[in-house]
């Protein structure tokens, strides 16, 4: 897992993802975030921070 | 420098999804520190991270550390005040001296094994040349990590009416850890996130407002042509809105300024010199130089977007920038009140934290860059010389807490005598602009000898406090006595730079023929003419040249485009 947390396009992917969390998940569960800019937005950082993660895991390992 | 001012028209109020954001970046930049702690085993890790950083971070991390809050906020507001004259500063001030660089000015500062640009300047002239710039650079790194941190907190208290102080102290502390445990490491990854989070977290402002303002196009037909053509009205001082004419821009900035930044600044070069192997320390600067011309997209057509945006035809828009105390534009607020107009809660809060990245991004750059030339190139070089290894790294990463008091002070010293950010500024300026003659003579002209390189510095120092003691612009110069009138203050900053660079060039060249040069075998790996490229670094340096030359054909059609 450090080897992981040490590679930094993994934990640049990790950060994406959870932000775009925040902007997906919580675009569903409240009113006051469910714009379709936060929608559009969290989805495209969330392709960006699976890509950015698995790709960079993916080239550690290998 | 961006001015931060009180702007009562301009508040922002953030939700609990705005602080997770903010809460989420503090969190991962700090956690970056803690696991990069565990690799820090030797002075070298800490203050040049051991020349072991792969070429893609490396190279995010060059245009990075340029990336701070002058440059967002910056960039912005000149984008809406002068238009697209702005992207000079990178489609002629930035691309030819990254590319000149990595080509012909890497080889050296790397291949030398040099921990710093002064320690270069020791190898190929002497130290009295390497203290004057260690010095001059320590100096000015503190206080511009100190405006920075100023500004960060002014901002906040304008946008967000967060308390000045707490502001500062968080941001100062955050930095503070991170940088203390990871050193130059930790502060170059996180200057990498800050990048992803600045492109990523600006990309949804400059997609809407543009599509708001009816396109490139209806933009072309909103404004007027002065602001959409970066070349056609430089024929004149007086015909477009920077005051410059294009002979005093190609020099002043695209040669004297853009040299003497990209070439000669250590907080930039450091990023180069910490690739694995020459060829990646060739190709960083060459590779940040594409995302760097495409930079004008995030930081000068939002600028662009604003002014249209306020043209009588899209008032239904219901957008404008503030203005400030006295009625005027307050260009400065142009980013922050486009984030306010279009941003809803959550991308607020990314939006935000994009804004905290980048003048954190900026105060680490400044005291990473401060602690190696302190520890490396004064205290090591002239106070305490044969310690232990680990003796360094403990001055190195005391002297990062002392770097970041320092900016904390500066950064008081700034609120109280608003005025110093200019004075600084002004300082700044006359030491960087000789800068780049130094060392163009140093690694292609053999005979230059150290006397030389030092009084033509402090020739050229004193000669760009002249120039401006003698000009006025704006209102500001002129302090000696008013001999000539330059109609924009970027055309004074223009004419002070090139001044200053050709006295540094002559005076070195002149006391270099006068005095006694080194032996040509101490040279060798310093000098471009005294140093021979092995067989395969021949192969890989045609790659490198290839790409430099494509970059500098795809610019130069980029600058006709928007002619």
């Amino acid at each position: 897992m450090y080897n992981k947390l040490s590679n930094l396009g993994f934990v640049i992917g990790i950060f994406f993802i959870i932000v775009s969390l925040i902007l997906l998940i919580g675009g569903l569960l409240s009113e006051s975030l469910s714009y379709p800019l936060n929608f559009y937005t969290g989805f495209a950082f969330l392709v960006f921070g699976v890509v950015m993660a698995v790709f960079s895991a993916r080239k550690k390992e290998s | 420098m961006v001015a931060v001012r009180d702007n009562y028209q301009l508040h922002m109020s953030l939700h609990f999804a705005d602080y997770l954001i903010i809460a989420v970046y503090f969190l991962f930049v700090i956690g970056v520190g803690f696991i990069i702690k565990k690799k820090i085993r030797s002075s070298n890790d800490f203050l040049t991270s051991s020349r072991n950083i792969p070429l893609w971070i490396t190279s995010l991390a060059f245009i990075s550390a340029n990336l701070g809050a002058q440059e967002v906020l910056g960039m912005v507001a000149s984008g809406a005040k002068y238009g697209i004259m702005t992207v000079h500063f990178y489609w002629v001030g930035a691309i030819f001296a990254m590319v000149f660089l990595g080509v012909f000015m890497m080889p050296f500062y790397y291949g030398s094994r040099a921990r710093s640009v002064p320690e270069y300047l020791s190898l190929r002239f002497d130290e009295k040349t390497r203290g004057l710039n260690a010095i001059s650079f320590a100096v000015m790194t503190v206080f511009s990590s100190g405006i920075s941190l100023y500004a960060l907190a002014k901002l906040l208290e304008v946008i967000l009416k967060w308390d000045f102080d707490i502001s500062i102290w968080i941001a100062a502390g955050i930095v503070m850890i991170y940088t203390f445990l990871g050193g130059l490491t930790s502060a170059v990854y996180n200057e990498v996130l800050q990048f992803f989070l600045i492109v990523l977290g600006l990309s949804p402002l400059v997609i809407v407002s543009l599509h708001d303002s009816g396109g490139w196009s209806n933009m072309k037909n909103l404004l007027s042509p002065e602001m959409t053509h970066a070349w056609k009205y430089m024929g004149h001082t007086d015909t477009n809105p920077m005051g410059l004419h294009f002979m005093s821009l190609i020099f002043g900035l695209g040669f004297v300024m853009s040299f003497g930044y990209w070439c000669t600044d250590f907080l930039v070069v450091q990023r180069a010199m910490m690739a694995k192997n020459m060829k990646a320390a060739q190709e960083t600067p060459i590779i940040a130089a594409i995302p760097k011309m495409l930079m004008p997209l995030i930081v000068v057509l939002p600028g662009l977007i604003a002014v249209t945006l306020m043209q009588p035809a899209l008032a239904s828009k219901g957008y404008s920038i503030p203005t400030d105390a006295n009625g005027g534009t307050d260009f400065t607020m142009t980013l922050p009140s486009l984030i306010a107009h279009y941003y809803p809660t959550g991308l607020l809060g990314v939006g935000i934290t994009a804004l905290i990245a980048s003048f954190m991004s900026g105060m680490a750059g400044n005291v990473t860059a401060f602690n190696s030339v302190f520890t490396f190139d004064i205290y090591q070089a002239y106070f305490v010389k044969k310690k232990s290894d680990n003796h360094y790294l403990f001055v190195g990463k005391s002297i990062t807490v002392v770097g970041i008091l320092l900016s904390i002070a500066t950064a008081y010293v700034a609120k109280s005598f608003n005025n110093i950010n200019d004075f600084l500024q002004l300082v700044f300026s006359f030491v960087n602009g000789p800068l780049f003659a130094t060392f163009l003579l140093g690694m292609f002209w053999k005979r230059t000898t150290g006397h030389g390189a030092f009084w033509g510095l402090l020739a050229g120092t004193i000669a760009a406090a002249l120039t401006h003691g003698l000009t006025v612009a704006e209102g500001k110069g002129g302090w000696i006595y008013n001999v000539y009138e330059v109609s924009s203050g970027m055309g004074q900053a223009f004419i002070v730079a090139g001044i200053s660079w050709i006295v540094n060039f002559f005076t070195t060249i002149i006391v270099s023929l006068a005095t006694k040069p080194k032996d040509p075998e101490e040279l060798r790996g310093l000098v471009y003419s005294l140093t021979e490229k092995p067989e395969g670094q021949q192969k890989w340096n045609r790659q490198v040249i290839g790409l430099g030359l494509l970059l500098i054909v795809i610019t130069i059609i980029l600058n006709i485009i928007f002619f």
